[in-house]
């Protein structure tokens, strides 16, 4: 450790290029990460959400809402239809104004619609769903988020692909960057690494000081950006909150298992910083293996 | 065992360093290798040490076909010589100690026995005192005996030297002679030198080159070129 800390010392301005650069990057990576789990759990969330509402008019009796329900589930076409009366409702809207009583006072069960939250077994049964549903003769509205999800999926596509070409591009130029500081460093050692090899080193012997090198500056960096990243969600988490206040929650799917994006939580916390400690680690152990593989042949 | 058979070393240019020499040397035996500059002496070195390959023939070292472009055994072979160069090879950042103490860390060496044995060398070619030392503060007769210490560390059973003496005063000269003498029939010692004197007054075998070719190959020899 002693010897790490002396070659840091002896060459400040290569540790700092390196630690500057891999930092932007670890940060950069790590605010794409958190962006597109953060879009995939919105995506989860609309998704869950009901896909078609149909509101009644008042003055339709819960007997030909309750047919409707039913030729809707012996359709085959839908995972599940909610019916939200008007009591229902009422409740509801009590529950969301609890604070304001002015607003409770306006309002009473009979003038709220009654409603059926409709979700279909494929997206693809939406349009037709929809039409079945605006053919009823007691409608008073029917909302169709398709167009929400479809836009949604579109986003996260889009941010996929280019997060993609862009992570690509940032590993690629840092592992350029690290590669060239690296071998100044080895410049620097050049006469040690030849007397190394005269002696009888290993290629692991002459390429251990640098991984280990390697290791501490991929590992510390991502701890220093784990940590200033985390402080600046926190410091946003009250806003985004406000922001995101319907959502009071949003997680990925991964298989079987489901990861808690928002609100902050530990779980997210830990593989933000797996992710950002596994990318920085192979990052520097690359580009170093690459820059010294020229020294050792 | 070294064993040259019908070794020629030509550079791509075209200049012939060595020409069809042959010669066997006996473990722990005392070899001079003398001849002109050019003649050949640092070349037939760093032959043994594998930090060339010759352009025909064969090289043994410790039954070990060096000479192949296939053989993969070069820090095995490394490990058991140990070199001393004219131009000393001491690494102006490190201490004696450190300088000394790289030959026996390449082998993987624990550290307890790193200490015990550097202490021992440097006591041997009596640096003990002064192992914390940096080279800009040492005279040119102790950075080579930092770069002997350094050599016949680490149970390396040859010792390549070149020009050993070559920047040396007589007094020193001699100095450094002894600490080879000291560890005579011990180790294998293939000296490179033009140092007339020593290789007189010692009477050891003597490998005599002339523009890449061995002509002479005395058992007890002088300096005679």
């Amino acid at each position: 450790m002693n010897n790490l800390f002396t070659t840091i010392r002896r060459t400040p301005y290569q540790s700092l290029a390196t630690f500057l650069s891999l930092f932007l990057t670890l940060f950069l990576a790590l605010a794409i990460f958190f962006l597109m789990s953060f879009l995939y759990g919105l995506l989860g969330y609309v998704e869950s959400r009901p896909q078609v509402t149909i509101y009644f008019q008042t003055t339709t009796s819960e007997q030909d809402i309750l047919q409707v329900k039913r030729e809707l589930e012996s359709s085959g076409k839908v995972s599940s239809v909610t019916y939200v009366s008007k009591n229902d409702a009422y409740s509801i809207y009590r529950n969301l104004n609890k604070k304001d009583p002015l607003l409770m006072e306006m309002i009473s069960p009979d003038i709220l619609p009654a409603s059926l939250e409709v979700f279909a077994l494929k997206p693809a049964y939406l349009p037709e769903i929809s039409d079945f549903l605006n053919r009823q003769t007691g409608k008073d509205e029917v909302t169709y988020q398709k167009n929400i999800v479809d836009r949604l999926l579109a986003l996260t596509s889009a941010v996929r692909k280019s997060a993609l070409i862009f992570f690509a591009f940032l590993v690629l130029s840092t592992t350029v960057i690290l590669m060239t500081i690296t071998h100044f460093k080895v410049a620097l050692k050049k006469d040690e690494i030849e007397l190394q090899r005269l002696l009888g080193a290993s290629g692991g012997y002459v390429r251990k000081p640098f991984l280990k090198e390697a290791l501490f500056f991929g590992f510390t960096t991502a701890g220093v950006v784990f940590g200033l990243f985390t402080g600046i969600l926190y410091y946003l988490q009250t806003a985004l909150g406000g922001y995101f206040g319907g959502m009071s929650k949003l997680a990925v799917s991964i298989y079987t298992y489901s990861l808690p994006v928002w609100p902050l939580n530990v779980e997210i916390g830990l593989v933000m910083f797996g992710f950002t400690a596994l990318f920085g680690l192979s990052i520097t152990i690359i580009a170093t293996y690459l820059a010294t593989q020229k020294y050792i042949r | 065992m070294i064993s040259f058979s019908n070794v020629s070393k030509t550079f791509p240019l075209g200049n012939a360093a060595l020409t069809d020499v042959s010669f066997e040397i006996e473990d722990n035996e005392f070899v001079f290798l003398v001849g002109t500059s050019g003649a050949g002496k640092t070349t037939i070195l760093k032959l043994i040490m594998r930090d060339m390959i010759p352009t025909e023939g064969t090289i043994t070292v410790n039954d070990m076909d060096i000479a192949s472009r296939s053989f993969r055994s070069v820090e095995k072979l490394r490990r058991s010589i140990g070199v001393v160069f004219q131009d000393f090879k001491v690494l102006p950042e490190q201490n004696v100690f450190e300088n000394v103490a790289v030959s026996l860390q390449v082998l993987g060496t624990p550290r307890d026995e790193i200490k015990k044995k550097v202490r021992e060398v440097l006591d041997l070619v009596g640096l003990k005192h002064k192992e914390k030392v940096f080279p800009v503060q040492l005279s040119a007769g102790e950075l080579q005996r930092v770069a002997i210490a350094r050599a016949v560390c680490g149970d390396r059973k040859i010792i390549l030297a070149d020009e050993p003496t070559g920047n040396l005063d007589p007094k020193t000269t001699w100095d450094i002679m002894k600490i080879f003498k000291k560890l005579e029939g011990k180790k294998t010692f293939v000296i490179a030198t033009h140092n007339s004197d020593i290789v007189n007054s010692l009477k050891k075998r003597v490998l005599v080159l002339k523009d890449g070719r061995l002509v002479k190959d005395s058992r007890k020899g002088g300096y005679d070129i």
